[in-house]
């Protein structure tokens, strides 16, 4: 059950009333009763006492006057119900064995009054006994008096008490209907305005008059939500320029998306550029067969003419096969050149990002001669030597591995044209620091198949790698080249490319004398 | 016969005494009192039954303490009644409210004096005294009266 601050106030009014009110109607008149009754029975016990005095002096002294005057005070008092004497004597019991005390009442005023000799006091009447001792006479006075006077002197109290109260309640109705007005009045208006600001309205503001807490409360209100609505104001132009901030890098992040798409293939249009001369060599070969070997069968196709002319059969036919065999080497050159083509235009294309069943080995090697013959072309002075150990197995269908091979190409691609400009620019380093020429650059191509994984190796005898080139060198961007002959994305590609494929890249190098990637594929 | 005369002088002169004690007087003030009464009417006063006399004055009435020998007689011959009687009588008339009790007076000149000095006062005394104060009540003709 949830009280609201205007019952907290009533019920706490209420109770004080009550509280009040049973002090005042019950409380304030039993203690005055107890504090009346209690000189009541003092005084009466005087009186007694005094009476008492009075009658031993006038039957010892044979002195009226104290007894006459006692008993004209307790005559004269309004209160008195009644004053006896009672006398003592001893008397035998009616077996003369023994004694007892005879009480008898020897006088009475009024006299109309007959009370018990064991008369106790009650609500109605106080009894209080004063003993004497005399020659002529023992006994004791036994003054009764009404407590008529204390009933109505408690009526009176309780009365006055009732109106105490009612004036009390009317008194709380007051305070309560004041403090309501003070305090939850403001209160429930704080309240309010507060659950307002909270939804979100920071226009709001409470109207206190007083200058206390409550007051003091309100003004906090306000100013709390001025500086909310300032706060809310700067929030909101804050929140305008973040949006528009995001919006432009929003705007910039699309952009550099589409930038780096076209980085990319920018990257990817710069290796093939250089991989175009080791391509035109590839094809050079097998178009220099198909060249050759059609010019021969076309003299041989002449000979075959001339001798099934001349009836030479088998002569022409012994050409005829020639011919054919010529063709077939034409065909299987030509096919090579297609292979050649179509693997530049595989390269050229984007990736399709299907998995497909690989041999590495192939793969690798392939790739090494563009790359080799690539470097070639482009600088004829460039010569360095080339090794493969692949493991064979890899080699069989069972040692295919499942990647993108496509990319996987180009991850190869890129270490070996690192390694090849590594080797290059080592050699020219030493041939311009006028070193003897006993250096022969080496790039060594292994593959090797493990338990859960493919390792490929690349390994070149160039000019190493710096550790701070290392911390960097897979960030995008990131070239030691000269400017125009890198991207500086190979190596970012190829890190994303294994990654992808659940792989990794590793490094071991040794600035000025070696640098070996370790790919590790799952397989 | 020694002894015998010794029982015989006391036994005589408490028979003395006892008819000297018989003998009283009744004395008040000059002013407000009457100068004669009745056995009756003294007794009345005496008893408180008549608080004023007939000239107004309140009654005042002196007694000698029951301890003395002319309390003793007053007792008996007015009131008819024992010392501790007479005490109880007054208090219960002090009770009820019905008389003034009597003063009571341990030595004669005492009461003569306060008789003297309080107009309307009446007392018992064993011999008659009169002056310019006091005065002897003729009771039944006679100044002294006795058992």
């Amino acid at each position: 059950m949830v009280f609201t601050l205007k019952s907290k106030i009533w019920l706490t009014v209420f109770a004080i009333v009550v509280m009040f009110t049973f002090f005042t109607l019950f409380y304030f008149p039993a203690q005055q009763r107890q504090l009346l009754l209690k000189n009541y029975n003092t005084e009466v016990q005087n009186l007694a006492n005094t009476v008492a005095l009075g009658v031993k002096i006038a039957l010892t002294e044979e002195n009226f006057e104290g007894v006459e005057t006692a008993m004209q005070f307790v005559k004269d008092d309004p209160r008195l119900q009644f004053v006896s004497t009672v006398q003592f004597d001893t008397v035998w019991t009616a077996d003369h064995h023994h004694y007892r005390i005879k009480k008898t009442f020897f006088k009475t005023f009024p006299e109309n009054q007959q009370p018990s000799a064991g008369i106790q006091s009650n609500n109605s009447v106080i009894v209080k006994r004063g003993v004497f001792k005399t020659p002529v006479m023992n006994g004791a006075i036994l003054l009764g008096f009404t407590t008529k006077e204390i009933n109505e002197s408690q009526k009176k109290i309780r009365f006055t008490s009732l109106i105490v109260s009612g004036i009390v309640l009317l008194i709380g109705i007051l305070l309560g209907l004041l403090l309501a007005r003070k305090v939850s009045v403001p209160v429930l208006a704080l309240r309010d305005a507060a659950n307002r600001v909270g939804d979100g309205d920071l226009n709001q503001k409470v109207k206190i008059d007083s200058t206390d807490e409550i007051g003091q409360l309100g003004k906090a209100f306000n100013n709390m939500v001025e500086d909310l609505s300032k706060a809310r104001a700067a929030l909101d132009e804050n929140n305008q320029t973040l949006s528009d901030t995001n919006l432009k890098l929003n705007t910039t992040l699309v952009e550099l998306k589409a930038t780096q798409v076209q980085l990319i293939q920018s990257e990817k249009m710069a290796s093939l550029g250089e991989l175009t001369a080791g391509i035109a060599h590839e094809i050079q070969n097998p178009l220099n067969f198909v060249n050759n070997f059609s010019e021969i069968n076309t003299e041989l196709i002449d000979e075959m003419k001339t001798e099934i002319a001349s009836g030479n059969l088998n002569e022409g036919l012994e050409i005829a096969d020639n011919i054919k065999e010529n063709q077939s080497k034409i065909t299987h050159h030509g096919k090579r050149a297609d292979a050649i083509v179509k693997g530049m235009l595989h390269h050229s294309r984007s990736s399709s990002g299907q998995k497909e069943m690989t041999d590495i080995n192939a793969l690798a090697d392939e790739y090494l001669r563009l790359s080799y013959h690539g470097l070639r072309a482009k600088d004829k002075g460039f010569n360095a030597e080339f090794k493969t150990d692949f493991d064979e197995f890899l080699s069989t269908p069972e040692g295919k591995i499942n990647i993108i091979s496509q990319d996987v190409g180009r991850v190869l691609l890129n270490i070996y044209n690192n390694a090849f400009y590594s080797v290059s620019e080592k050699k020219a380093k030493l041939v311009a620091d006028g070193q003897p020429s006993n250096y022969e650059p080496t790039v060594l191509v292994s593959t090797k198949k493990t338990k859960n994984h493919i390792i490929i190796k690349i390994k070149d005898n160039g000019v190493g790698i710096s550790k701070k080139v290392i911390e960097k060198m897979y960030q995008p961007f990131f070239t030691t080249k000269p400017t125009g002959q890198g991207t500086g994305l190979g190596l970012s590609l190829s890190y994303d490319i294994v990654t992808a494929h659940g792989g990794e890249i590793k490094i071991d190098t040794k600035e000025g004398e070696y640098a070996e990637f370790i790919i590790e594929l799952p397989c | 016969m020694a002894r015998f005369a010794v029982i015989f002088c006391l036994l005589f002169s408490g028979l003395v005494s006892r008819c000297q004690s018989e003998t009283l007087t009744v004395i008040c003030n000059q002013n407000g009192v009457p100068t004669e009464m009745k056995l009756s009417e003294l007794k009345s006063v005496l008893k408180g039954e008549r608080q004023r006399w007939n000239s107004g004055t309140k009654v005042k009435i002196a007694l000698m303490k029951t301890s003395t020998s002319i309390g003793k007689n007053t007792a008996q011959v007015i009131y008819n009644m024992s010392g501790d009687a007479l005490l109880k009588f007054w208090l219960g008339q002090t009770y009820q409210g019905n008389a003034h009790a009597p003063k009571f007076f341990n030595t004669t000149s005492e009461l003569e004096s306060f008789v003297a000095e309080n107009p309307g006062a009446i007392g018992i005394i064993d011999q008659a005294v009169a002056n310019n104060d006091i005065k002897i009540i003729a009771i039944d003709g006679k100044t002294q009266f006795s058992l």
